[in-house]
Formats: C-alpha cells, sequence, structure tokens
C-alpha cells in the first residue's frame, strides 16, 4: 500500500483503523505509551482511556506522531521489548511481580526503556510504594531519587513548574536514574485519571480543580513524551541561553 | 724493491729487550760511579772493557738478526662521493647538476688513475658504490634522494672496516643537508678526523640560477581539523632575479571540485628572502593535500620550485555532527541516545517539535521550552565546522531547508559527510527529488512517484553488504538476519560508482531491486542513503533483544566510521611504494583487509574538476598478499586513486607528486660551504676544471716476502762477552780493584 503520509490526517482517521495493521511507515517510531500489566494489579478501568487521550494530545499539540490507540502489554511478554516506553499505573499495591515478569522489566530497563509508574490513588499510596518495592528487585542498584527542578523533563516541551495530574500531589518527581538516563519516572498525581475521557469530555474532575490544573497535566505528559522521544535534547547548550531567558520571564 | 732492517731473533719477546737494556743501564752506571770515585790512571781501558762486556752480554741473549722484506708499490685509496639528491637534477649550464657531477666522477676517475678510485653515491644515510654509466642512464626514484647527508655518509665510512682511505673527493653543489651551513671549523673538522685523510671538495655549479621559490614551509603543532593552522613560508630570490613583492597563495586539493583557495598572501622581499605567515583552517580530516605556490616575477628560470603540494595528516579533536531530524520519533531518540553516548562526537541537534499547524494552546512562546530552527545559520556560517550531516526525515521545503541544498551539496563535494535517513519526509517525500542535494547522494530520487512504502518488508543484504567492513559489526551478531521494517522510501537506481548494501526483497527499480542502504562517493565527500525509518529496531525491540541492542551501535559505528574514512571500514589499504616524483615511474603498494576478495580493479584521477581516469586497471583473483600496482610516469599534481576488491566498497587514497619538492626549495650552490669543508680538512676545494690540481696520495707498499738471518750465532757473541769479561777483569787487576 502506498500513500501520502499527512499527520493531522491521522488524527482523523477512525481509532478502529489505528488498532489492528501493523504500523504505517512514519508511524514504527511513533510514541505509544503502552500500559503495562504485571502483578497483580486490578483493571484500571475508565484511567486506560488516558493513555490515548495523551498519545491524541501530543499528536495535536507537537510535531511528534503517536499510537492513538496505545495497547497493553505484559511485564512477562517478549513484546514489551518491542517499545521503549511503558506506564506501569495502579491503584493498589500490585503484589510481588513474578521471576518473568522481573526478567522482562529488567531487560526493558538494560536496553534503555522507560517506565512511568503513575499512582492514580495517590492518598492511599499503596500502589506508588508497591511498585518501588518490586523495582527495587528489577533494579537493585538503583535506588530512586528526586529529580532536580532544572531537570530535563520539566523543559522537553514545555516549560513546567512542577508536576501535577488530576491531584496537585508533591512538588517534585523522583525517578530512578542509570547512568545519565532518567529510566523510571515516579508519579503521584493520577496522571492518567487527568487525561481519561468518558464520552465527550474527561472523566474525572481535577482536584483542587479548575482548567488550569488539566492543562498543566496535560503538559506534563507532553514532556515526557518528548522525553522519551529526544531523550535529553533540551539539555543541549544550544538551547540554554533561549531557556534561561524565558524562565526569568515566567518569574519577576 | 727490497727493503732491509734489524731485528731481534724470532721468539725473543720485546719484554726481554727492555730487561737487558735495563741491568746493562745500571752496570753501567755502577761502572761509571766507581771510576769516579777512584782517581788515578787507567779508568778509560775499565770503561771500554767493562762497556764490550755488558754489550756482548746483551747481544748473547738477544740476538739480533738481520730482516729482509720484498714488496709492492699499490695505489693509495681515493673515495670520491657523488652527490645523489634530487636537487641535482636541477638545471645548470644546460644539463643538470647531476649529468654534470656524473661527469666529473668519471673526470676523476682519470685524473687518480694511479690510486684506486672508489665510487659512491650518498644522499640519505650512508653512501653506496655508484654505477656512472648507469646511473646516467635511467634515474629512478629510489636512485635519488630528498636530500644530500654528507654527515652521515663520512661518519658511515669511517666506520668500514678495512683499509681506510688516503684522500676523499667530494662532488657537490654543496647544498648539503649536514653539515649545515651555519657548522663551524671544528664541526667541519671533525669530519675528517675519524678518517685521517684529508676532503677535497669539486663544486659541480657555482653560479645561482635566477630563480624564486618556496624555500621552506613550516607548520606549528599538530594538525586538526577546525583549528586554525598557521604556515610560515619563506620565499627566496636569487641570481638576481628582480623580485620585489610576491604573491603567495595556499589551496586544497579536492576530488572532483576545483582547488579551494584557504588563504593568501604576498612576500615583501627586500633582500635575498622574505618570510609571510599564512592561517589556514583545514575543516576535513584524514590525508588532505595542500598546495602553495607564488606568482614568480618574469626571467624565472625554475618554475617547478614556484609550487609545493603538502599533505597533511589531519586528525579530530572531536568528530562535529550536525543532526537534523524533522520530528521526534523513536528512530530519532536511538541515533541521538547513540550519538551522545560517544565521547568522541560533538554532538549538534536540532529536532523540529512543533509545526505551524500544531495547537500549543498557549497564549505566550515563553511558557515553551521551542527556539526557532536556525536553519539560515546552521547551513551557512556553521556547516563547514561539521564534519557529518545526519538529515533524518525532515522536509526540506517545510523548514525552508531547500534553499540551502545547493550548499549542503557542495558541502559534501567538499570533503563532508551526509547521511540522509529514511521517513516520510525524506528522500521524495521532503522535496529532496531533482535537487541539488540529489546529485551528491549515492541514489536517483523519483520525484513523480508516491515517495514512501508502507508495506512491512525485512531487507536483504546484497554481496557487497556481505563483504562491506562497514555492516561487519551486525552480520557478526545477526548473520544475514535484519528485523522487519514498516515500509521503506522510494529509492532509484543507485548512481555509477555507489555501492548498495541491503536490498528491498520486492521493490524494483527497473530491472533491479530497489536499494535501502546505499553509500557513495560524491566529490571529495561521501553520502549514505538509508531507506527506511527504523533502524531502532536493531537497539530496542525483540529483534535488538537478542543482541543486548549492540547491533544498532554496530551499525552506526559502521555508517559514520565509513563515512569518516576510518581505515577500519575500508576493504583495502593503499600507500606509494616510494616517493612520488614527477617525471619519473611510480606506484602504489595495495593491502587487502581480511576478507577482501575478488578481483581488483584501479582507478587513478587527477585531484580537481571531474577528469576522465589517467588510469584503469582490473586484477582478476590476485593471489594473496600486498600487490604492487604500476602508476606509470606522472607529471606534478594531486592525484586520487581508488582501488575496490570484490563488490566491496571503494577505498580512495589521495597523493602528490612532485619534481623537485623539498630538494628544489633552494636551488643555490654553495661553493663556499665545499671550501670550508676542504680547509678544515686540509683538502683543497676545486671547480670541475681544476680537477687537475687536486694532489695525488703516495702509493702504498705491500710486503709480499720476509726473511731473517741472526748477525752472528749464539755461542759468538757469548764467546765474545767472556773474553770481554775476562780483558775487564785482568784490567781491574792491574788497576788495584780487586
Amino acid at each position: 500500500m502506498s500513500c501520502r503520509f499527512t499527520r493531522r490526517a491521522a488524527l482523523t482517521l477512525p481509532l478502529s483503523l489505528c488498532t489492528t495493521r501493523a504500523r504505517a511507515f512514519g508511524d514504527g517510531g511513533a510514541f505509544n505509551p503502552r500500559l503495562l500489566r504485571a502483578g497483580n494489579q486490578a483493571p484500571l478501568g475508565v484511567r486506560s482511556s488516558g493513555a490515548g487521550r495523551w498519545s491524541w494530545e501530543l499528536v495535536r499539540r507537537t510535531s511528534a506522531p503517536a499510537r492513538l490507540v496505545p495497547g497493553e502489554v505484559a511485564a512477562d511478554q517478549p513484546a514489551l521489548q518491542a517499545e521503549p516506553f511503558a506506564i506501569w499505573a495502579g491503584l493498589a499495591d500490585p503484589g510481588l511481580l513474578s521471576a518473568a515478569e522481573v526478567r522482562g522489566l529488567t531487560r526493558f530497563l538494560r536496553l534503555g526503556g522507560v517506565l512511568l509508574v503513575d499512582d492514580v490513588n495517590p492518598a492511599a499510596g499503596a500502589f506508588g510504594s508497591g511498585a518501588r518495592r518490586e523495582l527495587a528487585r528489577v533494579l537493585p542498584e538503583s535506588a530512586p531519587v528526586r529529580l532536580d527542578p532544572a531537570h530535563v523533563l520539566f523543559k522537553t516541551f514545555y516549560i513546567v513548574d512542577r508536576p501535577v495530574g488530576r491531584v496537585l500531589g508533591p512538588a517534585e518527581l523522583t525517578a530512578i536514574v542509570r547512568g545519565k538516563n532518567t529510566q523510571v519516572i515516579f508519579l503521584q498525581h493520577d496522571l492518567l485519571g487527568a487525561l481519561a475521557r468518558s464520552g465527550e469530555g474527561f472523566a474525572f474532575e481535577t482536584e483542587p480543580g479548575g482548567l488550569e490544573q488539566r492543562e498543566h497535566a496535560i503538559r506534563l505528559a507532553v514532556n515526557i513524551a518528548m522525553y522519551v522521544l529526544c531523550s535529553d535534547y533540551k539539555d543541549d547548550q544550544v538551547h540554554a541561553p533561549f531557556l534561561m531567558r524565558r524562565r526569568a520571564r515566567q518569574k519577576p | 724493491m727490497i727493503l732491509a732492517a734489524l731485528a731481534l731473533a724470532e721468539g725473543v719477546p720485546p719484554v726481554t729487550l727492555w730487561a737487558v737494556a735495563l741491568l746493562s743501564a745500571v752496570s753501567l752506571g755502577f761502572l761509571l760511579l766507581e771510576l769516579r770515585r777512584r782517581e788515578g790512571k787507567g779508568g778509560r781501558g775499565l770503561l771500554v772493557t767493562g762497556g764490550l762486556a755488558l754489550a756482548f752480554l746483551a747481544a748473547s741473549v738477544l740476538r739480533p738478526a738481520r730482516v729482509s722484506t720484498r714488496g709492492v708499490s699499490v695505489g693509495a685509496q681515493v673515495v670520491v662521493l657523488v652527490d645523489q639528491s634530487r636537487r641535482l637534477l636541477l638545471p645548470s649550464d644546460g644539463q643538470t647538476r647531476r649529468d654534470l657531477a656524473l661527469g666529473t666522477a668519471r673526470d676523476l676517475a682519470k685524473h687518480f688513475a694511479a690510486a684506486r678510485v672508489s665510487l659512491r653515491g650518498f644522499g640519505a644515510g650512508e653512501a653506496k658504490p655508484l654505477l656512472v654509466e648507469d646511473a646516467l642512464k635511467h634515474p629512478t626514484a629510489a636512485d635519488l634522494s630528498d636530500e644530500s647527508d654528507l654527515t652521515s655518509a663520512l661518519n658511515a665510512l669511517a666506520q668500514e672496516p678495512g683499509e681506510r682511505p688516503k684522500a676523499i673527493v667530494v662532488v657537490s653543489d654543496g647544498r648539503f643537508a649536514r653539515p649545515t651551513e651555519h657548522a663551524d671549523e671544528a664541526a667541519l673538522r671533525e669530519l675528517s678526523t675519524a678518517l685521517d685523510a684529508p676532503i677535497h671538495t669539486v663544486a659541480v655549479s657555482e653560479r645561482a640560477p635566477r630563480d624564486a621559490s618556496i624555500r621552506s614551509i613550516r607548520t606549528s603543532g599538530a594538525t586538526v581539523a577546525h583549528q586554525p593552522l598557521a604556515l610560515t613560508i619563506e620565499i627566496g630570490c636569487s641570481g638576481g632575479l628582480s623580485c620585489g613583492e610576491i604573491p603567495v597563495t595556499a589551496r586544497e586539493l579536492r576530488h572532483g571540485v576545483e582547488p579551494f583557495v584557504l588563504a593568501s598572501g604576498v612576500a615583501k622581499l627586500a633582500g635575498d628572502s622574505a618570510t609571510v605567515e599564512l592561517g589556514i583552517t583545514l575543516e576535513r580530516a584524514g590525508a588532505r593535500l595542500v598546495e602553495v605556490s607564488i606568482d614568480a616575477p618574469e626571467g624565472d628560470t625554475i618554475p617547478e620550485n614556484n609550487r609545493r603540494i603538502l599533505t597533511f595528516s589531519v586528525t579530530r579533536d572531536r568528530l562535529r555532527v550536525l543532526h537534523v531530524a524533522g520530528r521526534p520519533t523513536y528512530d530519532v531518540r536511538a541515533l541521538r541516545m547513540w550519538l551522545k553516548s560517544d565521547e568522541s562526537i560533538d554532538l549538534v541537534a536540532f529536532f523540529i517539535l512543533r509545526t505551524d499547524q500544531d495547537n500549543t494552546e498557549t497564549t505566550d512562546d515563553a511558557e515553551l521550552a521551542l527556539i526557532p530552527f536556525p536553519v539560515d545559520e546552521l547551513f551557512t556560517e556553521h556547516l563547514p565546522s561539521f564534519d557529518a550531516v545526519i538529515l533524518q526525515d525532515i522536509d526540506a521545503v517545510t523548514y525552508k531547508l531547500a534553499r540551502h541544498l545547493p550548499a549542503l551539496a557542495n558541502y559534501v563535494q567538499s570533503g563532508g559527510g551526509l547521511i540522509m535517513v529514511g521517513g516520510p519526509s525524506a528522500f521524495g517525500g521532503g522535496g529532496y527529488a531533482r535537487s541539488p542535494l540529489e546529485s551528491v547522494l549515492p541514489v536517483e530520487l523519483r520525484g513523480n512517484e508516491q515517495p514512501f512504502d508502507t508495506a512491512d518488508f525485512v531487507p536483504r543484504y546484497t554481496e557487497a553488504g556481505r563483504s562491506a567492513p562497514v555492516l561487519h559489526g551486525v552480520t557478526e551478531l545477526f548473520g544475514d538476519e535484519l528485523p522487519t521494517f514498516s515500509g521503506s522510501n522510494t529509492l532509484g537506481a543507485a548512481r555509477p560508482g555507489s555501492i548498495v548494501l541491503w536490498e528491498h526483497p520486492e521493490r524494483r527499480v527497473g530491472q533491479g531491486a530497489m536499494p535501502v542502504l546505499a553509500l557513495g562517493e560524491a566529490g571529495d565527500g561521501r553520502s549514505i542513503a538509508l531507506g527506511v525509518d527504523g533502524t531502532h529496531a536493531l537497539s530496542f525491540s525483540e529483534f535488538a533483544d537478542r543482541a543486548a541492542g549492540r547491533a544498532y551501535g554496530a551499525l552506526w559505528d559502521g555508517l559514520v566510521g565509513w563515512l569518516m574514512r576510518d581505515p577500519r571500514y575500508e576493504a583495502l589499504r593503499l600507500e606509494l611504494a616510494g616517493p612520488c616524483i614527477a617525471g619519473l615511474p611510480a606506484s602504489l603498494r595495495l593491502v587487502r583487509l581480511p576478507g577482501a576478495a575478488g578481483d581488483v580493479s584501479l582507478e587513478l584521477t587527477r585531484l580537481g574538476p571531474k577528469s576522465a581516469p589517467l588510469l584503469s586497471q582490473r586484477i582478476k583473483n590476485p593471489a594473496p598478499g600486498p600487490l604492487e600496482l604500476e602508476l606509470g610516469v606522472l607529471e606534478a599534481g594531486g592525484y586520487s586513486a581508488a582501488a575496490r576488491a570484490g563488490a566491496a566498497p571503494p577505498t580512495r587514497f589521495d597523493f602528490a607528486c612532485e619534481r623537485g619538492g623539498a630538494s628544489w626549495s633552494d636551488s643555490r650552490p654553495d661553493p663556499e660551504r665545499l671550501a670550508r669543508l676542504a680547509r678544515a680538512s686540509g683538502g683543497k676545494a676545486v671547480s670541475r676544471a681544476e680537477i687537475a690540481d687536486l694532489p695525488i696520495p703516495s702509493p702504498m707498499q705491500v710486503a709480499a716476502e720476509r726473511s731473517s738471518a741472526p748477525l752472528l750465532p749464539a755461542w759468538a757473541w757469548t764467546l765474545a762477552a767472556a773474553l770481554s769479561f775476562g780483558a775487564h777483569w785482568y784490567a781491574r787487576r792491574r788497576q788495584g780493584l780487586l
């Protein structure tokens, strides 16, 4: 099949076309926020639509291509190694990962993959602490650290001051950094909840609320996607003077 | 001729002589002392008899003999050292100085007919035997050296075992590399001390020709790409030529294009020389040929030394790469991470993160961490500073790159490296078809067709792909296997001289398979076309996991290494078998690296605008081992040899041929130095016409027969000693001394 690629056209394609067919030319390297299944976690329900909305927002706002129906992948399946990004989100403690799941995640991270751990019930914090416990088994040599506010994640596309999701959450991010690469990002903000759709609107209200918070959550999602696609591109020296001037304008 | 002499009898060691002499002296001393104390007559008799007794006693011990020697007279050895440097090919009196020097050597052989003459040629190192007739016929590059080092030749001569020469005659124009013109009398004397023989000199040329020349070119420090380098150029003027101001230009000789002017200046000659400094910057690493030339004034008789071609081995501090991507994808991510992981790469990256159609939901650009794509600045001001440019899936029209494509094509023609990586906006899909850049890509682009195809496929290795060192890293990990790619760009046929490494299993171009990965040479640079956007599958995929993602690095190591002419990714190594001297036969040595098999082909072209090959040859299935390829007689200039073994990509080797090179840089003879050398060693300095004035050393006597006979038998000496002692005893009694 030959076709003329337009990214804008991709947004208007029926979603069903994107779910089954092998990727089109130019789509092979598209951002794909796959949901990771690991442990005995409960289904995410409507929150799983947040991944598709993430892609949709990315395509609408940036030049990056993205898979509009991302799908799921299990930690113990070889398909986890097919792409370098996955989201591990949950409501409750995922329990002990199987040996195959630990092996799968180890290979994923050793290849250089990026894993976003999103605690969608940060008030309880059970998923977040359970996920940290299990990832300590996957990467026993690497402990999570707090990311500096000047970290590239806060400037890969938007200039972001702090992470937010459906909830305001902590003002900083923690992550497992291996070498120069931030490979596991821990969120306690229910980012998928902020993006999840139900019918024509968003599935959940933001807390404490407001359009601005949701917009900032989307911007964080876009920045995370850009980090996955460009790594530390915005840390290049050529960008430094521009970003310093813009940050100075934003903070009078 | 017979010679006679007195000697001790055979078997008497010299120490005996000394012992006898000592005892006799002591005895005589005591006798004299005794006679002095005693007053009265008869002392003379005592002294005579005592002395005789001692003399006969000594003779009876030493037994003196008469030695006769019969010998012959032979001529002394004379060594004639003839200068064999390339400088002597300079013209002089309608001939070359070399012709004059060899003629002089012949005349010297006649002049020293009574002596034994050993003719030797000297250049660098020890002097070698010289056959004048052969040397006059066909001088080869190997016969001539870049310089004349008389000091080394004389030192080597002094260390030779056997007979020492009685005289040395040096035939030269005196412009030695050693001893230098600043050598003092003591240093010059030192040259002959070990030989203990006079050094005579014959000046083959005494008058400086009318000549303006580049006397020397000096650089300071290593030559590093992109970093300024100062050339200090000394211009000389001799023979009464009126020089004044002489323009000096430095150009880089490049393949397929006109020489590129690096710098120019003017040398203002007040005396017979002037120095001018030119700052140049060589942008490309590897062997780069720089031509320095002067515009000599009218009347210059030696135009060959108005130009020098220097080969600079340019190293890189770091490989400077420009990576431009039309949109961020996993393929961009993988390439960026690989480029950033290599400490030897200085990466400048620009990715298009937002298009005009994107809605960022911002009211102020200050909310964005985006900067304008500095396309004009990058592709004008900064372009020459990059060693390689990677264009990844970027639309040339949308992002205003189209207007810079002529400059980018020139950049490649001038030695830059270019990789175009596939994607919907690459090749024909990005507006590159029928653009100036198409001409430097290794494949043709088909502008009127769909720019890409979406069908999944697994590329197929071509024969060249299997044998190319550039892909050895990948084939070592996966053999012939490759991952599945999601679609391919539409590429045309490979350009003549380009090599296809991967091809599409189904898509066709004319009768052949469509190229997927191709390498090509374009002028002085190289380019690569990669018609897929999914090589990240070698870094991160189920397929890549089998080799822990190492295949991606192996692929890009090879591609960027080949682009930058890293010898590890060449199938052959080429080098000159000896110095390339214009007008003399030259040859190349070709070494095939392991795995390079099949016929070997060689094409030789002149560096500069495209021209027909000077030489094309093909060797069918040559035997293993290095090959020596004759290039014939070449004129002065820069050349490029492209050799290929079997189906592997060709290897290029650039080299220069000069008529005189450094040897002709100073055409002035130096008879004064010859005169000082002769004077310091006690020799004589003459011109060619004054050879007859050179002294012929005395012949040597060589012993042929020797006989020895005692003067008297031993008993006669003993009897005489006894009688003498008896007489002495009698005399003592008479004097009342007993």
